[in-house]
């Protein structure tokens, strides 16, 4: 907004030249020299202290750590005149002579006449100061016919200002590649682009959004990876600390996700986890076995966490001292983090050494304090929650609509999502929106719905630009790269081969301390017996989200969630080339994908027996074989440490006839390079002495065609119980009747993810298929020629050889028509 | 073209397309990659290029290598108190230097070598080794609010790779995958904030190393060369115009030309170990370490910049004896101890030593009844019996912070040199020359070339290569 309004003074100065009573104040001949006198020794480019310098008019109007030291127009408001007048103390300049009274009145002067650069300028726009409430603006004219809603209004008013003529939207088939994978994370299967392709209902591409909005499951499966980033959550990562160790919140954001949760009520729950199903992880953060930094509590973790996430504001600095780059204190840091700690007074540490310092707990903005009705935890815990949320909290909305800008445009309304002091590029969009999202009382699904139906989102996409924030100007939404997770989830979908989740054993419960035989920390927990045996849930077919990373996804940009992650570093590198090239995860992932797709995967069948192995005893199993001709016994391992060291056994193993019963052991099986020695007889608690000696992992077949046999029983289990702790065994033991597929020997339920194609085995539809999953269109005759001929087999006419399809997944997937978002 | 097409096209081309490095990324133009800034201290004369670190994990004991101490053989009934080293000294080619029986190959070399005996571990209370051992390798205690880089990422970054042929931070040796310990190695096992550009290049087993460089068996060379021609086939058959000067695209491609590169040139050679001569692979090859060694040799040789070769940590495997601790280290050095010196002997003969920083070291040393350090002792984990009666009581097994041993060859370090003193009895602790963390990074840097107060600003903020920019480099072990 540019301010018109300043004032003439007429101003009697005793040593300056006398000013016609109409003319401007001369920012260069006036203003200036006071500067050089009297504050540059301080407040030099070089010396910048309290992060000011007044040496350039840039560097006036920029401010300093504090922000802006000159509001043009008003200088009631301007630091520079409450420093220099003494009203805010330390009075400035600090050493010398203060500034006369004319000087004073010069500046002054200046300052309301709108702070411009020469006399003939226009008055000086101020540095940008993000407000904290939240006011809606109201919405320009339609400009534009077609750009009626009130986004697209603020967005035509902007583009319009800055040159920019109504732009063209993208096609159908673009715009479906897009809004698929920024709701779902999935590609559109031909079938569903086809039939959005067909429609022609009039806002078909409205009514494509809400109805990928409506689907709980594959909304939340995909951004649940965004969270996780945000969040810090992961499974199965931990680092031993002993009271406060790392705790998944999974469940309950997959099920605040499914359920679409109101972002306050979202935000309330992680800062306030009362309940026992609340994600109580989030505010025990990242925490090591040992000693801490005093900076990196958790209840300081709390505080530059929430700060970052929900504010936008870094308070990592001010952690350890007083910033050095943002007006923020050590004070301000514990403050905050007085709502997450144990204790409510929190002493000080500056650089890790004890301040005789306290503090209570308070809020950043003092407008927004309140003080818990106690010191209690939860009492704590909720007035932090009621304070983020507090509906004059306008930065808790506007950062997570600038989130979800930054997410589905690549570049956020403020650049950097999580320096939400930064100007945005449309303060007015930014309001409106992040008004509109309040009064859909914190509907994150609105939000999108309002984003993705627009017509500014259907933009073109452009290459993400290189200017500083000052010259950025908003053309459209950015090339973007698929995520790690869509990358992973193309194949799933495209192959009906995806990961196999696995839900982990239960915990077992835990032993109560006996006095007498203390644990000594250290010592690997030694239960005198193993907990009852629960049966191992079947596996399912899973999205990337849900199983730990690997090599190949983190290559692609899945990171190590020991810190915030707002934007995921997406940019091709030589080493993620090398894992698409030539790692072993992808090339097995694409041969298992494309003989899935012709149907020629081995079949996978269900073991008769599978059990984890005891630890502290055997276990006893028994089988019908009647109908088996053949029996193969299988030990796998599970996570030893040194699998070599672990002497696992089928003990006393036999097989049981009508009217003979014969040890496993006298019989030989068809390969015995899975045997250990067996000159001994096995002498472990429970066992009679007979069985087999296996080595981990073995695979043992024994062909018991025409014997009569009726039962397999025995014991499985390891005869070195009492193993060091260096060894750890964990090993697995299966029984199958039919040849087991050594890839897929635990059972998956048949459900998948996105429900699978059938198998097709015409070259020429496989390919059409293929190019409109990943590239939304059919190939052109050059391309369908070059695919037909990789896939030609030689052997089988009109077949597809599962190599070449294996070798044409591979070739699509690493372009980069399939790897970027246009 | 359509009007669509018209019109991604001329937004694609407004840009333009800048000729940059094969490791360029959109971010370093976008200009939000980290920035490197000079520290005020002038950057010293590199007298290294490459550097080998030989990480014994899982913290080795020194008493029982390269600082033994008073004698005493196994009884049953000796006080484990008076027991400092469970075996005898050996001499070296060094007169004032004699370490401990089972080294007698490197002791032979030892006239190639600085001994640093007072290398010592932070105070982080009740010890985990990853912690140390991510304190080690970034000069940084977890938890951080940044993802701090690997030394490997930050040599690679600041110096960049020597040559694009072989990827210029390579670890060999552990395997990320298993241990309770896992998350946590992978958690410094990590470029950070870098940018996944400057991270490790894994093997874990150097008999594999080879097939790192070579396609998948499954796939077979004849299908990785067909389908990188379909690939670039399927390119040339794109209609062509969707993609003018797309800067998104043409990083993609480099990035997938320089992977090409590296795994196409003839210095992937340096990554199959069959190729060395029998004579020379059979010193190295008395197991996985030693092998590893090898490969770093090669790997010097072919043009990488960082290499790191461990003994690999897994909980009380290894170094990380908890018991028996007298077999362990006897099993250890006879792991490390002909290939060390063949290394050492291999690089001075193919005029590689001078330039070639190799540092041998591990995050901590140990004692028989010390945890931690005297006067800061911290939370026992081993069982240690006052009086040994059996032989798996015979050892250093607790983990000791106040003294470890780092050996450093090459790289412009002196000859036969000996820094740092520690007690004769126990507690054998530091008492002249300590060395932090942050002084023998700051060592390993200033043969690099590199400031101590080099940083990268990252979230507004300099992060310096040694903490607070307050490392040291110990001149007195440079010529």
């Amino acid at each position: 907004m540019l301010a018109r309004l300043f004032a003439v003074f007429c101003l009697f100065i005793g040593s300056s030249a006398a000013q016609n009573s109409t003319a401007l104040v001369d920012y260069d001949s006036q203003v200036r020299p006071i500067f050089a006198a009297k504050c540059f020794s301080c407040h030099s480019q070089e010396k910048r202290s309290g992060g000011l310098s007044l040496f350039a008019y840039e560097d006036v109007l920029n401010g300093g750590r504090t922000g802006g030291t000159v509001r043009p127009g008003k200088s009631a408001d301007s630091l520079l005149m409450m420093r220099v007048s003494g009203e805010t103390q330390p009075r400035m300049p600090l050493i010398g002579t203060p500034l006369t009274d004319s000087e004073i009145g010069l500046v002054r002067s200046w300052i309301d006449q709108g702070a411009r650069r020469t006399p003939s300028s226009p008055p000086a726009k101020g540095k940008w100061e993000a407000p904290l409430t939240l006011e809606k603006p109201s919405v320009p004219g339609i400009l534009w016919p077609a750009w009626s809603s009130p986004l697209d209004r603020f967005t035509s008013a902007y583009l319009k200002a800055n040159g920019i003529a109504e732009p063209e939207l993208v096609s159908d088939r673009v715009f479906a590649r897009r809004v698929y994978l920024d709701v779902w994370g999935l590609l559109p299967s031909p079938k569903e682009l086809h039939e959005f392709l067909k429609d022609r209902s009039p806002q078909k591409r409205e009514k494509l959004v809400a109805k990928l909005l409506a689907d709980p499951k594959n909304y939340a499966e995909n951004w649940i990876s965004y969270w996780n980033d945000l969040l810090r959550n992961d499974e199965g990562v931990n680092y031993h600390n002993e009271t406060a160790s790392r705790k998944s919140i999974s469940n309950w954001l997959l099920t605040a996700l499914e359920n679409n949760l109101p972002y306050d009520q979202f935000v309330y729950k992680l800062l306030n986890p009362a309940a026992p199903t609340d994600p109580a992880g989030f505010l025990i953060g990242v925490n090591w076995r040992g000693v801490v930094s005093a900076s990196q509590t958790p209840a300081m973790q709390a505080a530059q966490n929430t700060a970052q996430i929900f504010l936008g504001i870094n308070l990592k600095c001010n952690s350890c001292h007083d910033s050095f780059i943002s007006k923020w204190k050590l004070k301000d840091a514990y403050s905050l983090a007085g709502y997450f700690s144990t204790e409510e007074k929190l002493q000080l540490f500056r650089c890790d050494v004890a301040q005789d310092q306290y503090a209570s707990p308070a809020f950043l903005y003092p407008v927004l304090n309140r003080t818990p009705p106690s010191g209690s935890v939860p009492d704590r815990r909720s007035t932090a929650a009621a304070i983020f949320t507090d509906p004059r909290n306008g930065r808790l909305s506007r950062t997570i609509v600038n989130r979800m800008w930054q997410r589905l445009f690549g570049r956020g309304i403020v650049e950097n999502p999580d320096e939400m002091d930064g100007e945005p590029f449309s303060p007015e969009l930014l309001d409106w929106l992040a008004s509109d999202f309040v009064e859909s009382r914190y509907d994150m699904k609105h939000l999108l719905a309002t984003i993705l139906s627009s017509r500014t989102y259907q933009m073109a996409s452009v290459a993400s630009q290189s200017e500083s924030p000052k010259q950025y100007v908003f053309r459209g939404p950015e090339v973007r790269r698929v995520t790690a997770e869509e990358f992973a989830d193309a194949i799933g979908a495209l192959t009906g081969e995806w990961h196999v989740y696995q839900e982990p054993p239960p915990e077992p419960e835990a032993k109560k301390p006996d006095p007498a035989n203390p644990v000594k920390p250290g010592d690997p927990p030694k239960p005198e017996q193993d907990p009852p045996f629960v049966p191992p849930k079947p596996g399912v077919y899973s999205r990337e989200w849900r199983v730990a990373s690997t090599s190949l996804t983190r290559a692609l940009g899945r990171p190590i969630r020991d810190q915030v992650y707002s934007v995921r570093d997406n940019q091709p590198t030589t080493l993620q080339a090398l894992e698409l090239v030539n790692g072993e995860p992808l090339t097995h992932w694409l041969t298992r994908g494309s003989k899935k797709i012709l149907g020629e995967l081995p079949p996978e069948p269900t073991p008769v027996f599978d059990r984890p192995s005891p630890k502290k005893a055997l276990a006893p199993f028994a089988i019908d074989i009647s109908h088996a001709n053949k029996i193969w016994l299988l030990v796998a391992d599970t996570g030893s440490y040194s699998p070599e060291k672990v002497e696992a056994i089928w003990a006393s193993a036999e097989l049981v006839g009508k009217d003979k019963v014969t040890p496993l052991s006298s019989l030989k099986p068809l390969d015995e390079s899975g045997l250990r020695s067996s000159t001994n007889p096995i002498v472990v608690k429970g066992a009679n002495g007979i069985g087999v000696r296996v080595k981990t992992p073995s695979r043992l077949v024994y062909d018991i065609s025409g014997k009569g046999y009726i039962t397999l029983r025995g014991l499985v289990g390891f005869e070195n119980l009492d193993a060091g702790s260096d060894i750890n065994p964990n090993l697995r033991f299966f029984v199958f009747l039919t040849e087991p597929n050594v890839e897929r020997l635990t059972p998956v339920l048949p459900e998948m993810p996105v429900a699978a194609d059938k198998v097709e085995k015409s070259p020429a539809k496989i390919v059409d298929r293929l190019f409109w999953y990943t590239l939304d269109r059919a190939p052109t005759p050059e391309e369908k020629q070059t695919a037909l001929a990789v896939l030609a087999d030689a052997d089988r006419k009109k077949r597809a050889s599962a190599d070449g399809l294996a070798d044409l997944l591979w070739a699509i997937l690493m372009k980069p028509e399939f790897q970027l978002i246009y | 073209m359509n009007r669509e097409e018209k019109l991604i096209h001329a937004r694609m081309s407004r840009r333009g397309f800048m000729g940059t490095t094969a490791s360029a990324t959109l971010a370093a133009l976008a200009g939000s990659e980290p920035q490197l800034l000079r520290g005020s201290t002038p950057a010293p004369n590199a007298t290294a290029d490459s550097i080998i670190v030989i990480w014994m994990a899982g913290g080795m004991a020194q008493t029982e290598t390269w600082d033994p101490k008073r004698y005493t053989p196994f009884e049953p009934g000796v006080r484990t108190d008076q027991v400092l080293s469970t075996f005898p000294a050996i001499n070296t080619a060094v007169d004032n230097i004699k370490i401990s029986q089972g080294l007698e190959r490197v002791a032979k070399v030892m006239d190639r070598a600085t001994l640093i005996r007072t290398f010592q571990a932070a105070d982080l209370g009740f010890i985990l080794h990853s912690r140390h051992q991510y304190h080690w390798h970034t000069g940084y205690i977890p938890p951080q609010p940044m993802a701090v880089p690997h030394l490997g990422a930050v040599v690679t970054k600041i110096l960049g790779p020597r040559n694009d042929t072989v990827p210029p931070f390579v670890a060999i040796g552990q395997n990320l995958e298993i241990g309770a310990e896992s998350a946590a190695l992978k958690s410094f096992h990590t470029a950070g904030f870098l940018g996944t550009e400057y991270g490790p290049f894994l093997i874990a087993d150097p008999a594999d190393a080879s097939a790192a460089v070579r396609p998948p068996a499954e796939l077979g060379d004849a299908r990785f060369h067909s389908r990188r021609k379909l690939y670039e086939q399927l390119l040339k058959d794109e209609p062509v115009y969707q993609y003018g000067g797309d800067f998104q695209r043409q990083s993609l491609l480099r990035s997938m030309d320089a992977a090409d590169r590296l795994l196409t040139s003839p210095s992937a050679k340096a990554f199959d170990l069959s190729l060395e001569p029998k004579k020379s692979f059979d010193v190295y090859n008395n197991g996985r370490f030693g092998q590893a060694c090898l490969l770093a040799r090669r790997l010097v040789e072919a043009g990488a910049r960082y290499i790191e070769v461990t003994t690999e940590y897994i909980p009380f495997r290894y170094w990380d004896s908890h018991e028996s601790g007298h077999e362990r280290a006897e099993m250890m050095k006879r792991q490390i101890d002909a290939p060390v010196a063949q290394l050492i002997l291999d690089l001075e003969e193919r005029g590689l030593l001078n330039r070639t920083l190799v540092v041998l070291a591990s995050e901590f040393g140990r004692d028989a009844i010390t945890e931690g350090k005297v006067g800061k002792e911290v939370k026992d984990q081993a069982k240690t019996p006052d009086v040994m009666t059996l032989p798996k009581h015979y050892g250093m097994h607790r983990h000791f912070t106040a003294a470890g041993s780092v050996v450093m060859f090459g790289g412009g370090t002196k000859r036969g040199f000996l820094y740092g003193k520690t007690a004769d009895e126990r507690p054998c602790t530091t008492i002249e020359n300590p060395v932090p963390v942050e002084d023998l990074h700051a060592s390993i840097y200033r043969a690099l070339g590199i400031p101590p107060d080099y940083s990268f600003v990252f979230e507004k903020r300099p992060v310096y290569v040694t903490k607070d920019a307050k490392g040291k480099a110990i001149q007195d072990l440079f010529t």
